[in-house]
């Protein structure tokens, strides 16, 4: 039994040193794939994390003029903010609410009470705080709040990181495409390699065939080949991406550009990067071998 | 055990290599299938064996519909044969013992049961001490008896020969058939041979199946070889 588990693995081995050279360009070319594919892996992640916080960042403050302040009337008009399409979340904050939030601000006590009298005859404005689906459309949707009767005046900023953020994730849609494009082309190297070991084992696959072996018997070793395959080529990647990004971490100081860019902290990230690196060449490889046996086992029954 | 039923043959090239062909061979009889070069014969053994599907009609061997078997379920097929070619087919890398070994490894043998039926099938094709020879280090003969050794291992109902004595000298030949004859009567096997040995086929008289152009003219239930013009 234990023999049946090693013979695949045994013979896989086998087929990687049988054709060596052409072995180790198609695990060069998984290597480059891998590389292509963890820069973008890490780039997505951190802008996923960027687009959260800036999208949380990105939001309208509407006052509502004095002269709304009914409860009915305030309820209206978040009733018509929430009616505008693109819109996400309608908060309220009633002007005491506005109020202490301007006082904490303040960082000295001295401060705070020169404004403490002002609390009775509040200043502030009832507000709502809108967040929008998505950032692009902030304008749009502000102008439309601004229409809305009862609003005395809106505000809203981080539009150019918006556009920052926009424009990073549309070069991400480019990189996936890459990626996934660089894939294939690892996938079909493997396929071609295995396709060797198949023709160079042809004879012996016609005995295996002709003595009763089944076809999982005869496929598994090159299965295990190409995953081989896809591990060697995955190791350098691998490497790279851990030390590389924990490297750039600590250059970067955890941030890119400015405080608004916070990086991923490296532990346990690389260690995600590194296993799902890990299981995409494997897959690679896997694929690749599926595919050269289910095409080239079969011209024999 | 063995029956086509009008069972034809075409290749993708526009050959038809068998046409309607109607036989019938019963358990533990011993068939010869003689013809002239084209004329079907490696072709029967390939529906046989389950290689190719026959364009029309059936094949049946020991009760399953082979041309109708599914790619995957081929091999569980081939665990009923034995097939035995001209050129030997024997991995060249592994010894005598583990060239038979291995048709029992791949269909999941226990290694001490392999380990018996080995030796027992080598004192049957008389290569006792030859277990630890390469291919490469035996002769013709030699080599078929291997061969045949590792064809009936797991005990097959069936054994299919295509031209087993082909590359070998009469001497040699006589001494595969006498093997043959044995696992025959022996073993009970029912055996199917290919030739195109005439004076083979008259010296060791057999039912006798001649094909010509795809067409069975004669099945000789004596056996004995007939001019036919
Ligand atoms: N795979 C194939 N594809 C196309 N045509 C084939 C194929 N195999 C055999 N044929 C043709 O089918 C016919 C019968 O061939 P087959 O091999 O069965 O003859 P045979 O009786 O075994 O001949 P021989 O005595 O020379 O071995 C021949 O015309 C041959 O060219
Ligand atoms: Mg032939």
């Amino acid at each position: 039994m234990i023999s049946r588990f090693f013979r695949p693995i045994k013979e896989g081995f086998y087929g990687v040193g049988r054709h060596a050279a052409m072995s180790i360009s198609s695990a060069s070319a998984v290597t480059i794939t891998l590389l292509i594919i963890s820069i973008f892996l890490i780039f997505s992640f951190n802008l996923q994390q960027f687009t959260k916080d800036v999208e949380q960042s990105v939001q309208i403050a509407v006052m509502i003029d004095y002269a709304y302040e009914e409860q009915s009337q305030m309820d209206k008009i978040g009733i018509d903010i929430g009616n505008i399409e693109g819109v996400n979340e309608v908060k309220f904050s009633s002007k005491e609410d506005e109020f202490q939030y301007y006082l904490d601000g303040f960082e000295d006590e001295a401060q705070k009470e020169v404004f403490e009298p002002f609390r009775e005859d509040n200043p502030m404005h009832n507000a709502y705080y809108v967040s929008v689906e998505d950032g692009s459309n902030l304008k749009v949707v502000a102008d439309q709040i601004a229409q809305i009767e009862g609003v005395d005046s809106i505000d809203y900023g981080g539009e150019s990181a918006v556009v920052l953020v926009n424009a990073l994730n549309s070069i991400r849609t480019g990189g996936g495409i890459l990626a996934g494009a660089l894939s294939l082309l690892a996938i079909f190297l493997i396929q071609n390699t295995i396709k060797l070991t198949i023709f160079a084992r042809s004879d012996e696959i016609a005995i295996m065939r002709n003595v009763g072996a089944k076809n999982g018997f005869i496929r598994s070793p090159f299965l295990i080949e190409g995953i081989i395959i896809g591990i060697l080529g995955s190791i350098i990647p691998i490497m790279l991406s851990v030390f590389g990004y924990i490297y750039l971490y600590r250059i970067m100081d955890g941030v890119i550009i400015s405080k608004m860019f916070v990086m991923i902290p490296p532990h346990p990230f690389v260690l995600k990067i590194g296993g799902i690196l890990l299981l995409i060449g494997m897959a690679v490889g896997l694929v690749g071998s599926f595919f050269s046996v289910n095409k080239y086992l079969r011209w024999k029954r | 055990m063995i029956e086509l039923i009008h069972a034809s043959k075409r290749y993708p090239n526009g050959v038809n290599a068998l046409n309607d062909i109607n036989l019938k061979i019963d358990q533990g009889e011993f068939v010869y299938i003689i013809g002239p070069t084209g004329s079907g014969k490696s072709t029967l053994i390939k529906l046989l064996d389950g290689e190719e599907i026959p364009s029309s009609g059936t094949v049946n061997v020991v009760g399953i519909n082979v041309g109708k078997l599914r790619h995957s379920k081929v091999p569980l097929y081939r665990r009923n044969i034995g097939v035995v070619f001209q050129d030997y087919r024997l991995l060249p890398r592994k010894t005598v013992f583990e060239n038979i070994a291995y048709a029992l490894e791949v269909i999941g043998m226990r290694k001490d049961m392999i380990r018996l039926r080995v030796r027992q099938v080598m004192n049957l094709v008389g290569l006792d001490d030859k277990g630890n020879s390469f291919p490469s280090e035996l002769s013709g003969g030699q080599q078929q008896r291997v061969a045949i050794a590792r064809a009936i291992a797991n005990k097959p109902k069936v054994l299919i020969a295509d031209e087993p004595t082909g590359n070998l000298d009469p001497a040699m030949s006589d001494e595969i058939m006498a093997l043959l004859q044995k696992i025959n009567r022996e073993e009970q096997t029912t055996i199917v041979m290919v030739t195109h040995d005439l004076p083979l086929v008259n010296k060791h008289k057999k039912r006798t199946i001649v094909l010509e152009e795809g067409h069975i003219v004669a099945d000789l239930q004596q056996g004995g070889y007939v001019q036919h013009d």
